[in-house]
């Protein structure tokens, strides 16, 4: 029997490996292993007044703790019956686009390019490639500044809380903003192209079922309100409080992520599938760069999820620029939080974080203290469909070396943009009174 | 390459400490050329897992037997051991329960049901309760200029100078209203480690304690102002104890 081990992946955020067993030419297992350590969040948040959640459940995770808080912000207010203002989700749209922007970059440039160039890190390519490696940290900074002009943090936002923003962006933020975003659009068109002209990756695809969050309009990250998951061009529609009907979850023995599935088949989440379920919404630069890229979607190829989060850059500076235009004509206006009646209730919020679609549920009691809790985090989500991309590399490998096979195999994870640190806080939970 | 041997290295947490340092974007280069990075598995393939290191940078809290070793191996190669962040520190978000091996494991049952039985999981410990500790810089996550101004130091060869103040301290430096007699019930900021140039209160937003307890801090004159306002003993704990782990004993308050 050949053995196929990857200790720890190297290049993800969090703790994860690879076991690939083959007997006789017969692929016999196939583990994604997460074994990020236990943290049990989701009973630390019990019996907690509703305004501590959002920053505790921001500590899931770093490169998503906006998606984290400013959901949880959004399932917390639908349980209490809060409206914000329009101004209120505008920004909070913007700051999600901030967070994708980061990080995005991050993943491309720091963690899948190496991949394609030859190189062991970013680091590395310095000396050769210092072009590309400073194009990559300009962006990734971008997309900090746009963090930290609106959450008042890049990480683990402060300044949104229940209700609105603590304090809003300053005109002179926001002239400083809108210079970088023109220098930055440019820097995304040089990462388009970057991308197109990079040596094909050989790894086999398989097809795959697709789910994510859109809204009415617009190609939205924190305004959606319903799920949709596609397979083989049929179409399910999913609204918030029906969540576990698309999820289907359960715990596995080899993974401290629990596993989705909907029909008994894994799907994928991220900006891959968000592609495959929504790019008629967006505008006509990220558009062309897709096609520029020459993305055929729904697509099979994993991979190709490196290539879409170039196309989100794209349309997500152009979404910031005509934000921060809108605010410096008409101005930003002073508003403070909406108050907060604490009262008993539920509610369930759906949104797209970087890596796909998130949901945050909870249950508060009439004292609005958080009874019960449920996060599904993207990564949880791609686990399994990351299993059955490693069965398909796996299955097409004939005789190809076992060094070479756990390289393969870690790109593969890799393209995913897997988040482990999120990917073990999946659960739900329920806390006596 | 010449220069301090340095691994960076993640145990159990957001990862948000190695992404500040990834953050630096304006000197990541610059860093990278004065050191010599060894090991840095979130950010490269290439892995040098046994040469001694000058400088372990280590984020994250022990929760897990694998935690356990992979610290003791570091401290094994590790000349000195920077504990980078509240985590690291003193346990931080995923210590505040602090409770006993019983209630831990209903916990986990309560998340994982019967598997909860079968996963590598520990109570988690800051690092200095593991192995010992160099030296320690809170946040969650830790302040960019913080970090760079502790590598600077360590660069030219001696510690940074301790962070002996609290929030309050850095409040009044910023000229900041103070939001506690502004009649905001609860402000983490006089018994919270400073240095962070008092970010939140700077932006209303009242201290959460991010930065883990202030070690001489006298909690009952805060307390005495936390209970007028309002708040029970319990509320008042539960916020207390958010960031700070095991570092704020069960009567504290």
């Amino acid at each position: 029997m050949t053995v196929i081990r990857v200790d720890h992946l190297a290049r993800v955020e969090g703790h994860g490996g690879i076991t690939v067993e083959i007997e006789n030419g017969a692929v016999r297992r196939v583990e994604f292993n997460i074994f990020e350590g236990i943290r049990l969040l989701e009973t630390l948040v019990g019996g907690r007044d509703c305004a501590d959640v959002s920053p505790i459940v921001s500590r899931i995770c770093a490169i998503c703790s906006v998606a984290h808080a400013l959901t949880s912000l959004k399932a917390t207010e639908a349980a209490m019956g809060i409206q914000v203002t329009p101004q209120t989700n505008l920004l909070r749209e913007l700051l999600f686009r901030g967070e994708n922007i980061q990080s995005h970059a991050l993943h491309f440039f720091c963690l899948a390019l190496p991949d394609y160039l030859g190189y062991p890190s970013l680091l590395h390519m310095a000396a050769d490639r210092p072009a590309e490696v400073q194009l990559g940290l300009r962006l990734k900074k971008l997309g900090n500044l746009i963090q930290e002009t609106v959450g008042g943090r890049a990480i683990h936002p402060v300044n949104a809380v229940l209700g609105g923003f603590a304090r809003l962006p300053a005109p002179e933020q926001l002239v400083a903003l809108r210079h970088a975003l023109v220098q930055g659009r440019r820097d995304a068109d040089a990462a388009v192209e970057l991308a197109g002209a990079l040596p094909p990756l050989s790894v086999a695809g398989s097809p795959t079922a697709y789910a994510a969050a859109i809204g009415a309009e617009g190609y939205g990250y924190y305004w959606t309100d319903h799920a949709v998951l596609l397979d083989s061009g049929r179409w399910h529609v999913f609204c918030p409080p029906d969540y576990r009907r698309l999820t289907n979850e359960r715990p596995v023995p080899h993974s401290h992520a629990r596993y989705s599935s909907f029909d008994g088949k894994p799907f994928m989440v991220g900006a891959l599938a968000r592609l495959a379920i929504r790019s008629d919404r967006l505008g006509p630069r990220a558009a062309a760069a897709m096609r520029y890229l020459g993305m055929a979607l729904p697509g099979s190829n994993p991979l190709d999820n490196n290539k879409a989060q170039l196309v989100e850059i794209v349309e997500d500076l152009d979404f910031a620029l005509r934000v921060v235009d809108h605010f410096l004509e008409h101005g930003v206006r002073h508003e403070t939080p909406v108050p907060l009646q604490r009262r008993p209730g539920q509610g369930t919020a759906f949104t797209e974080a970087p890596r796909g679609l998130l949901v945050h549920s909870y249950a508060y009691d009439e004292q609005g203290r958080l009874v019960a809790a449920d996060v599904i985090t993207p990564t949880a989500i791609n686990a399994a469909s990351i299993e059955d991309r490693f069965r398909a590399v796996v299955s097409n490998a004939d005789g190809l070396p076992s060094e070479e096979l756990a390289s393969r195999l870690a790109i593969v994870a890799r393209a995913y943009d897997p988040c482990l640190s999120c990917s073990v806080h999946v659960i739900e939970t329920r806390h006596a009174g | 390459m010449p220069g301090p041997r340095v691994g960076i290295f993640g145990l159990t947490g957001c990862a948000g400490d190695q992404l500040v340092l990834l953050d630096c974007e304006d000197e990541l280069l610059a860093l990278a050329g004065l050191v010599d990075i060894r090991d840095f598995l979130m950010a490269s393939s290439a892995r040098d897992r046994e040469s001694p290191l000058d400088v372990a940078l280590v984020e994250g809290c022990v929760a897990s037997r694998r935690d356990e070793e992979r610290l003791q191996e570091i401290r094994q190669r590790a000349r000195l051991l920077v504990a980078l962040g509240t985590c690291a520190v003193c346990g931080g978000v995923p210590a505040m329960a602090d409770d006993d091996e019983a209630a831990r494991r209903a916990r986990l049952a309560a998340v994982y049901g019967e598997l909860g039985g079968v996963y590598d999981s520990l109570p988690p410990r800051a690092l200095g309760e593991v192995v010992p500790v160099d030296l320690g810089l809170p946040g969650c996550p830790v302040e960019k200029d913080e970090l760079l101004a502790l590598l600077a130091h360590l660069l030219a060869g001696h510690p940074p100078p301790p962070i002996e103040w609290p929030v309050c301290a850095d409040c009044r430096m910023a000229e900041n209203r103070c939001l506690l007699l502004d009649g905001v019930p609860l402000c983490c900021g006089p018994l919270t480690l400073g240095g962070c140039k008092a970010r939140c209160p700077g932006m209303g937003v009242p201290c959460q304690g991010c930065r883990g307890p202030i070690e001489d801090a006298d909690p009952s004159a805060a307390l005495a102002v936390f209970t007028q306002a309002g708040l029970s003993r319990e509320q008042i704990a539960s916020k207390l104890r958010t960031f700070s782990g095991r570092a704020l004993s069960k009567e504290t308050p």
